[in-house]
């Protein structure tokens, strides 16, 4: 299950997480090996239960894997201390969640700003970068409206932009339309398409194979393990008309 | 190409032959490129034959097929009437799947978890062609709508696929 | 009968789920019904003791002193031998006598041990014990030749005990025993008598000496004391009436106060009583305001942990609303866990108080008095039950109602009240490094908590500056006194205090330690989305921390002058001094030191929850 090895802006080896002693030994991720390309799109599908959080939880150091190793930008995170590991989520990783997180006390550019000033940066930078953000995910005239006012789909969409203000090497998303109707997940699915034709790394887990579809690469895992993968480059055979139901 | 599709386009104004393929194109967007051009007209000289559909040529010129003005006949547009009110949706094919995976069991030809494999790369990635080609399209294009219910369609096959193969890996290891 | 089970089943499974909410809630209460228990017991010990000692020594109703100082207050001149002969006789035989001892001698003597020098009346007695107003002896034994008694007050402020030898009058004599009476106020308030003074005539004492002691020799002894210093004897006479509650209006009865050389001046044992409960009263004095200190301190307390529980509470109602629980069955559930945390606290707090009690009622060392039991009456014990109670059903009520208020489903969605919104306080706080971001954040979220959290402090601080304010204003005051003596007023008051800053400090630590793990748990989703986009455990506990800082100081601040205020009010003498400015900065620097130090554990413990936990089970 590895891709190109050299280049790769992440890396796991031999991931593993388990919960509990003995009899009621839980195997969440069970020898998980991944490379992620820079630039590239990773989606990793499976049922509910298979892992699949518990491993975007490892690859960014969110959660300590019983064995294995992740590296990030060639960084082990096995060797990082939680300071180290609190500066890597600040500078090399956004988290995007299927609940958004967004703190609903704060407006939609506060929200977007707030890693840039737990980083340290100056408020006005932040304000900034954020402002820019919002606008390039198309959200500019939101920027002061409360998370209560805008609806699920633009919610992820500050969420995702939040992810994006401290430029991370990668994304990571966690279900991002597991709480969304399909025309929201149709935004949000605009929104990877151009994070991916910009370059961004990405790697998604979802049950949504629509989200899945806009990957490079799709994994499928199941019981703590990967199964099987998919290259989605390429054409296809076959001509989308016979699937109308036009003949050919 | 149905041929209640062409005898609805003919519904609005009697009209050329090559009018009706490009308002076919546009309605399709680029579903319209697998279209055979030659299509129509077949399908108009079946519906003329049939008596739904009568041709005038236009005045002074050669008798040729594009040139020509077809319009509905009384019995055209009843035919239309009718298939407006009909309520039967597109048939999947998922019969033929389905037996295909139990005849390669059953003849040990293939591996069914193999197939429904490949099958399921193949859908993905028409989802993911199908998915550009929507996003390409302007908002609210009548070609954008196809294509969502394109991509929706690809979308509960591949769950339908999904299911197979939880069902074949349950089935195999029982065996 | 399956309800009761039921509702035993839900109350005890949310106790046991939530455990270490319900042992903090738990010693919130427990120390509100100590506070309550101490207050009381102190409360009713005024009387008691005296009438204790009164029995224990056969104590007089009315004592008689006769022959006085030369241009003292009884009259000019001094009466010979004869003359007080005849008082006595008069006296004795007044109508409404039961029965008398003496007349006793009394002579006035100078007392000199290890450099201290005091003024003592001297009482002559027989080594027999007399019928009525004999004095009980608490260690060592009675006068003998050469050997002394000494009143116990007296003998505590001059640190003498059993076996010492001192001086009377350049005599030397050892110390035999110590004693209590009910025939006199206890040092130093000898000489309270209406309209009275002290016999005392010392020529040898520059100036009126303003303590003077009580002790008792053998009569002969007290002769020889007072021709040493050539100096007439006083005498006291002990008389018991037919009806001891007429005692007041037989000592202001003219027939008894005749003007005239070495008439005596009377005093009924309701007074000496008062004159006793003087030293109880300055203790109340300071007491009671710093009761009501301890008693906000231990509500504030309660209300932090019930208010942090009250969300939760509005919650599980709303659950068991939407499975068909009726709103009764539900309050009756949250009734019940309330009900057996505050009867728990209320039995614990009574121990407590109980065993700590005996610390501050003995009620001056001049009495034959440890409290014990007497000092736990049945009607504290129940007032206090009462008051847990009553804790339990506020406690109680309050979600119920608004449960009941709101609809089910907005019950269930109700995670919490949602947090309000400051803009200019996130504004500002973009501006700050990032521990003090997140703190002034998280204050901005529940403003009524960093209220109540103000309002502890600065109720601490005010008793702290009192106590301050006490030491200033007290050093000035006995810097004038007899030197070497102790002032066991100002002991007790002390001493009093420095058991009422303990209690103080204890329930605003308390108090503190509870704000912050009830805002380590309300930030739970925030610090675990900040430590998902960056922030490091240190930060954010720092954040926390500081979520408890920064509204603490203004409450600290506005703490000194309260404290100033409080004392002045409290002591109603008038002078009252502001302690030193380097005191009260070290009391306001200290309280915040001493807050951030204390939250930093729960912070701590809360900045390290797991993470991902808290971001995927979350929904909304």
């Amino acid at each position: 299950m590895t891709g190109t090895g050299k280049g790769s802006v992440l890396r796991a080896r031999g991931l593993r997480r388990e919960y509990g002693k003995g009899e009621a030994l839980v195997r969440a991720v069970d020898g998980v090996s991944l490379d992620v390309a820079a630039g590239e799109t990773v989606a990793v599908m499976g049922p509910s239960g298979c892992g699949k959080s518990t491993l975007l939880h490892l690859l960014g150091g969110l959660d300590r894997p019983t064995g294995g190793e992740v590296r990030l930008a060639g960084q082990s995170l096995g060797r990082l201390g939680e300071r180290g590991l609190a500066r890597l989520r600040r500078d090399a990783v956004g988290f995007v969640f299927q609940a958004f997180h967004l703190m609903d006390e704060l407006t939609a550019v506060e929200n977007v700003e707030l890693p840039a000033l737990l980083a340290g940066g100056s408020p006005r930078a932040a304000r900034r970068r954020a402002a820019g953000l919002l606008e390039q995910v198309g959200l500019a005239d939101r920027a002061r409206f409360l998370p209560t006012a805008l609806s699920g789909g633009q919610r992820q969409r500050v969420a995702i932009a939040r992810a994006l203000v401290s430029d991370p090497l990668v994304v990571l998303a966690d279900e991002p339309t597991g709480n969304l109707d399909s025309e929201s997940t149709l935004e949000v699915l605009r929104l990877f398409e151009s994070l991916h034709t910009a370059g961004q790394t990405l790697v998604i887990v979802t049950h949504d194979s629509r989200i899945a579809a806009t990957a490079d690469r799709l994994i499928g895992m199941r019981d703590g393990a990967f199964a099987d993968e998919t290259r989605l480059t390429g054409g296809t055979s076959g001509s989308l008309g016979a699937l109308a139901g036009l003949e050919g | 190409m149905q041929q209640e599709v062409v005898l609805a386009l003919l519904a609005k104004e009697p009209s050329h032959g090559y009018e009706l393929r490009a308002r076919l194109r546009q309605a399709l967007g680029p579903l319209g490129e697998a279209m055979n051009d030659g299509q129509v007209y077949v399908t108009l000289t079946r519906l003329e034959k049939a008596g739904l559909v009568a041709s005038e040529q236009a005045a002074g010129l050669p008798d040729r097929q594009d040139r020509k003005v077809y319009a509905l006949t009384a019995a055209g547009q009843e035919r239309v009437a009718g298939w407006l009110a009909e309520v039967s949706w597109p048939k999947p094919d998922l019969a033929e799947f389905h037996l295909k995976l139990i005849a390669a069991a059953a003849a040990g030809l293939a591996d069914p978890l193999a197939i429904v494999d490949a099958q399921r790369r193949e859908l993905l990635r028409r989802l993911r062609d199908a998915q550009r080609a929507a996003m390409a399209e302007p908002d609210r294009s009548a070609a954008g709508l196809l294509l969502e219910g394109i991509v929706l369609r690809l979308q509960a096959d591949l769950r339908w696929l999904e299911a197979c193969e939880r069902n074949w890996t349950v089935r195999r290891s029982t065996s | 009968m399956g309800k009761i089970v039921l509702v035993g089943r839900l109350a005890a499974r949310d106790l046991r789920y939530h455990r270490a909410q319900a042992v903090l809630l738990l010693l919130a209460i427990t120390a509100a019904t100590a506070v309550l228990t101490l207050g009381l017991a102190l409360h009713g010990v005024t009387s008691h003791p005296y009438q204790q000692t009164r029995a224990a020594t056969r104590g007089p109703d009315v004592v008689a002193q006769i022959g006085g100082p030369a241009g003292g207050p009884h009259g000019p001149g001094r009466a010979n031998e004869s003359q007080i002969a005849a008082q006595v006789r008069a006296l004795v035989r007044s109508p409404g006598v039961a029965g008398h001892s003496g007349p006793y001698p009394v002579a006035s003597a100078v007392l000199r041990v290890r450099g201290v020098t005091a003024a003592v009346e001297t009482e002559g007695r027989g080594q027999a014990p007399a019928a009525i107003e004999q004095p009980q002896v608490t260690a060592g034994s009675w006068v003998r030749p050469g050997g002394m008694v000494i009143e116990r007050t007296f003998a505590e402020a001059l640190h003498v005990g059993v076996g010492d030898r001192v001086t009377l009058n350049g005599r030397r004599f050892t110390v035999a025993g110590i004693a209590v009476t009910a025939a006199s106020p206890p040092y130093p308030n000898l000489c309270y008598w209406p309209g009275g003074g002290c016999v005392l005539d010392i020529p040898s004492m520059p100036s009126p000496p303003s303590r003077i002691g009580l002790a008792w020799v053998t009569e002969p002894d007290a002769r020889a004391l007072a021709s040493a210093a050539a100096a007439p004897l006083s005498y006291f006479l002990n008389l018991r009436l037919n009806d001891p509650a007429a005692a007041r209006a037989f000592a202001s009865a003219p027939g008894n106060t005749s003007q005239g050389p070495g008439s005596p001046s009377l005093i009924a044992w309701q007074d000496i009583a008062a004159a006793d409960g003087l030293l109880v009263q300055d203790e109340q004095q300071v007491l009671a305001p710093g009761a009501w200190l301890a008693g906000l301190l231990a509500i504030a307390s309660v209300a932090v942990l019930a208010g942090g529980r009250m969300a939760e509470h509005t919650r599980r109602i709303g659950l068991l609303k939407a499975v068909g629980g009726t709103p009764g069955l539900t309050a009756i559930v949250l009734l019940a866990e309330n009900l057996l945390l505050a009867l728990l606290a209320a039995g614990a707090g009574l121990a407590v108080g109980w065993l700590a009690a005996p610390l501050i009622t003995s009620p001056g060392a001049g009495l034959v008095g440890t409290p014990g039991a007497p000092s736990l009456t049945p009607s504290i014990a129940g007032e206090v039950v009462a008051v847990a109670l009553a804790v339990a059903l506020a406690a109680t009520l309050v979600p119920a109602i608004r449960a009941a208020r709101t609809s089910t489903i907005s019950a269930l969605a109700d995670a919490a009240r949602p947090p309000r919104r400051r803009s200019a306080l996130i504004a500002l706080s973009a501006r700050l490094p990032v521990p003090l971001l997140l703190g002034l954040r998280l204050v901005a979220r529940r403003p009524r908590r960093a209220l109540l959290g103000a309002a502890s402090i600065a109720v601490t601080v005010t008793g702290i500056v009192a106590v301050l304010a006490f030491h200033a204003t007290v050093d000035l005051r006995i810097s004038g006194a007899a030197r070497g003596l102790d002032n066991p007023v100002i002991d007790r008051d002390v001493q009093m205090l420095q058991i009422l800053t303990v209690v103080l400090v204890t329930l605003a630590v308390l108090n503190a330690v509870f704000a912050a793990w009830a805002t380590a748990l309300d930030a739970r989703r925030v610090s675990a989305l900040a430590r998902a986009f960056g922030a490091s455990p240190r930060q954010l506990s720092a954040g926390i921390s500081a979520a408890q800082v920064i509204p603490a100081l203004p409450g600290a601040l506005l703490g000194v002058p309260l404290g100033i205020g409080l004392f002045a009010a409290a002591n109603h003498a008038g002078i009252v001094t502001v302690p030193p400015a380097s005191w009260l900065a070290a009391a306001v620097l200290g309280t915040l030191l001493a807050v951030a130090v204390l939250v930093n554990i729960p912070a701590r413990i809360g900045a390290r929850s797991p993470v991902s936990e808290i971001l995927s089970a979350d929904t909304a």
